[in-house]
């Protein structure tokens, strides 16, 4: 079920000729076209300091590009804040530490100016596995659960455009499988378009319908994969052939981009 | 869910080891007196509660007085530095023209501004109360400001992936992050208003502690004054821990550090020399248009409410103009004598002291407690003591400057050092460092920023100890020179001194800045990056 429906559900991302520098001419994003589809969950691989999360940034217009343009479902990054249609998951999870993590999530409806909704809170706290924690501050917490309570902050909103930047970092392998489990019928049933940055190869392959494989900076797409697993994906589909063909696709393709970029040691 | 550890026994613990010493040390006072019977120094504690109940009447009818000056000078004071730090923060262009106004302000030597004051309002409260406000709008202004923005950049983008702006970061991250640094900044400023009413009344007022003070020392009433400082400092140390009480009961987790405060913001605006002194530039033409506007708005009497041009002529073109800059000159030169070594041991002793204990950390905490309890006590009023124990010469005062200085400097480098992160410790304890390595690499550089904000603050404070001893006690140097200006109704002069004094104040705040950025980008680059 989807609360609003004026921009389209389920928004698609167009980056045309997008370009990022920071100053000091660090190039990111060499120009960079990109099409993703509206309602598919897309995985971002890449080495670390790729430019992953500037990327990811510069989609839910936190960053300006320094040439070229993102349009989502046709409208600008800004215009998609305006009426708080993305919600971002960020790699530090950004929990106010003078808020529980139920005051942080309800804190989310609040900025995006949608009533309070107690039964979609406790909800996704449930979902991430936090309860009992509820009135717990997150300087109480392990880096795991912060991260767990970023993800429901994200979600509360029903975001039509969901970021996650390395949502599971640092949760334990076991919430992991289980989030894993959880989420995507979710995103699903929500059609919304979810972006994750994630540094494991599994991880990208398991959650999405799409994995795009970047090169070390400046970033450039080199692998393009389409991940066909039938969903709801149980867990025993990891132990698939299919599912070990496509890790070793996208861990080939980073390690070419890697090579690629990377002087053979004997010229150093 | 934490497991809070049961406060009591510890509270139990520092709370009888706090009885214990002030019993020990009155002990000790009492002994004292009675063996310096008959020296003129020292008043036992025996002597000072016979004193302090046949005056009861009139010390308590002071002591409201003061208190109620102290009182509507600290909170206009603090609103004037919220709406301070408030427009500083809407209008980022305007911050270096506000804080340099504010540093300005506040170098203005109060024992000069006292008397000024007193004419311009006549008799009354008036000065008592501005001096009070004076006193403690700074030390708020500039906490508040940090604390303000004091939030990791990831909190603000996430309001902003929600569309919101500016406003919503006032009210659901800046107004919540900075309440530990404006508590902080509160808690200091408590018994500084204290001080600065109590200023305010050496200067001419009719009633409270001040005038009290001062006719005991007229008098050399030995039990009076050591009655009366025993009264400031007692006052001071309740209002001081009781406004700390307040902020741990409304902030529920301790404050924080407060980190060092760029003296000029570099919010990336132009950088370099050129650039400072085009702004220290603008900031002095505000000065002098605000000085010179406020004189003209209220009509004030231009015998004693001198323009800037009067000064002006005052210093450079008069017939005696000479003579006023060599007055003048001759007076600083005096001063400085005194006030650097002051100023210097100060900062030595109390970061020496500091460090000190760091490896000694069995003391820490006795010495932590009972530098806080007298960081609050505004040591001018134990001035008079202090020229009794030690004499008016060099020593009496060179100390005095030094003891303003310690006290703030030792707290804050305890503070400093024990910020130093436990897991950056742990690193150094598994390559089985000594102390002395965690301390250099580790402790000392996560010290520096406190350690120079305190010699920032400490720049007015030390310039108000001595001029208020000067004037109070050893008749010489600037603080002298302002005092018999002010009772010769000579106003080219006690303006001409104010401005030389402020100015002066003012550049030393700065020149300790411009060393603290350069120190701190080799020690402590992180710091400075903000
Ligand atoms: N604000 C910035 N200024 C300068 N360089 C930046 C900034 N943000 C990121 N970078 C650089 O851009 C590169 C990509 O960063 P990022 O997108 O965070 O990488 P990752 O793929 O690990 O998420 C890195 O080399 C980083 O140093
Ligand atoms: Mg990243």
């Amino acid at each position: 079920m989807v609360a609003n429906t004026d921009n389209g559900a389920s928004p698609d991302i167009q980056c045309r000729s997008l370009t990022k520098a920071f100053p000091g001419n660090v190039e990111v994003l060499r120009p960079l076209d990109l099409e993703i589809a509206g309602g598919e969950t897309t995985a971002l691989v890449g080495p670390s300091g790729c430019g992953k999360s500037t990327l990811l940034r510069l989609i839910a217009g936190l960053e300006t590009p320094s040439a070229g343009e993102v349009l989502i479902g046709g409208v600008s990054p800004a215009e998609m804040l305006r009426d708080a249609g993305l919600a971002v998951a960020f790699q530090d999870p950004s929990l106010l530490p003078w808020r529980s993590v139920r005051g942080n999530i309800e804190l989310a409806l609040k900025l995006a100016r949608r009533p309070a909704d107690p039964r979609a809170v406790e909800d996704l706290i449930r979902l991430v596995g936090l309860e009992g924690f509820a009135d717990t501050r997150p300087g109480a917490l392990s880096g795991g659960m912060r991260q767990r309570a970023a993800i429901a902050r994200s979600m509360v909103t029903r975001p039509r455009l969901l970021l996650l930047d390395e949502p599971f970092g640092a949760v334990d392998e076991l919430t992991r499988r289980q989030l894993a489990d959880d989420l995507p019928p979710l995103w699903e049933k929500r059609q919304t378009t979810t972006l994750l940055v994630t540094h494991s190869i599994g991880e990208a392959v398991l959650l999405s319908d799409r994995v795009l494989v970047l090169t070390p900076r400046p970033a450039e797409i080199i692998a393009d994969i389409r991940i066909e697993l039938e969903r709801p994906r149980a867990p025993a589909v990891t132990g698939s052939t299919e599912f070990r063909r496509l890790v070793e696709a996208v861990s080939e393709a980073l390690a070419e981009g890697v090579r690629a970029t990377k002087p053979p040691l004997a010229a150093q | 869910m934490i497991a809070l550890a049961d406060p009591l026994p510890e509270r139990v613990r520092r709370g009888a080891s706090g009885i214990v010493g002030t019993i020990v040390i009155l002990l000790a006072w009492e002994l004292a007196a009675r063996a310096l019977a008959g020296a003129y120094i020292l008043a036992a504690p025996s002597d000072v509660v016979v004193h302090i109940l046949q005056n009861s009447d009139l010390i308590w009818r002071a002591l409201r007085e003061t208190l109620g000056n102290a009182t509507l000078g600290y909170v206009l004071g603090n609103l004037a530095a919220i709406g301070l730090a408030g427009a500083a923060l809407a209008w980022p262009r305007a911050e270096p023209v506000v804080a340099g106004l504010a540093l300005l302000v506040f170098c203005l030597p109060l024992v000069a501004t006292g008397p000024i004051l007193r004419v311009l309002y006549g008799p009354g409260p008036g000065p008592q109360i501005t001096l009070a406000a004076l006193a403690v709008y700074y030390t708020t202004f500039v906490p508040l400001l940090v604390g303000l923005r004091a939030a990791p950049a990831s909190w603000f983008e996430l309001l902003r992936s929600y569309g919101r702006g500016r406003l919503a970061e006032l009210v659901h991250i800046r107004a919540r992050a900075s309440l530990p640094y404006l508590f902080a900044g509160l808690q200091i400023a408590a018994p500084a208003a204290f001080l600065g009413a109590m200023v305010g009344e050496f200067t001419g007022a009719e009633r409270g502690l001040g005038l009290l003070a001062i006719r005991a020392i007229r008098a050399l009433d030995i039990a009076g004054i050591w009655a009366l400082a025993s009264i400031s400092a007692a006052v001071s140390i309740l209002i001081y821990t009781a406004v700390g009480w307040l902020s741990r009961a409304v902030l529920r987790d301790p404050p924080p550090m407060i980190l060092a405060p760029p003296a000029l913001p570099r919010t990336g605006h132009a950088q370099g020399l050129a650039a400072t002194v085009m702004r220290t530039a603008f900031v002095l033409a505000m000065a002098l248009l605000l000085w010179w506007g406020a004189m003209t708005t209220f009509d004030l009497n231009p015998f004693f409410a001198k323009r800037p041009d009067d000064v002006w002529v005052a210093l450079f073109t008069a017939t005696d103009a000479r003579e006023t800059r060599e007055t003048l000159a001759g007076a600083l030169g005096e001063t400085v004598v005194f006030l650097l070594p002051g100023f210097a041991g100060g900062l030595a002793l109390g970061a020496g002291l500091a460090i000190l204990l760091t490896l000694a950390p069995a003391l820490t905490p006795s010495a932590t407690l009972i530098a806080v309890a007298l960081r609050s006590v505004p040591i001018l009023t134990t001035a008079p003591l202090i020229v009794l124990l030690l004499g008016r010469g060099a020593a009496g005062t060179i100390t005095l400057v030094a003891v303003m200085v310690f006290f703030p400097t030792f707290v804050a480098c305890l503070h400093g050092l024990r910020q130093a992160p436990g897991q950056i410790l742990d690193v150094f304890s598994t390559y089985a460092a000594g102390p002395f390595a965690r301390l250099w690499h580790v402790q000392v550089p996560v010290m520096l920023p406190a350690f120079f904000a305190a010699a920032r603050m400490s720049v007015p404070a030390s310039v108000l100890a001595v001029t208020v001893v000067e004037w109070l006690a050893t008749g010489r140097g600037i603080g002298s020179l302002m005092a018999l200006s002010a009772s010769l109704s000579d106003y080219d002069m006690l303006w001409s001194s104010v401005v030389i004094v402020s100015v002066l104040s003012a550049l030393g705040y700065a020149g300790i800045g411009w060393v603290e950025r350069r120190v701190l980008t080799v020690f402590a680059s992180e710091q400075v990056a903000r």
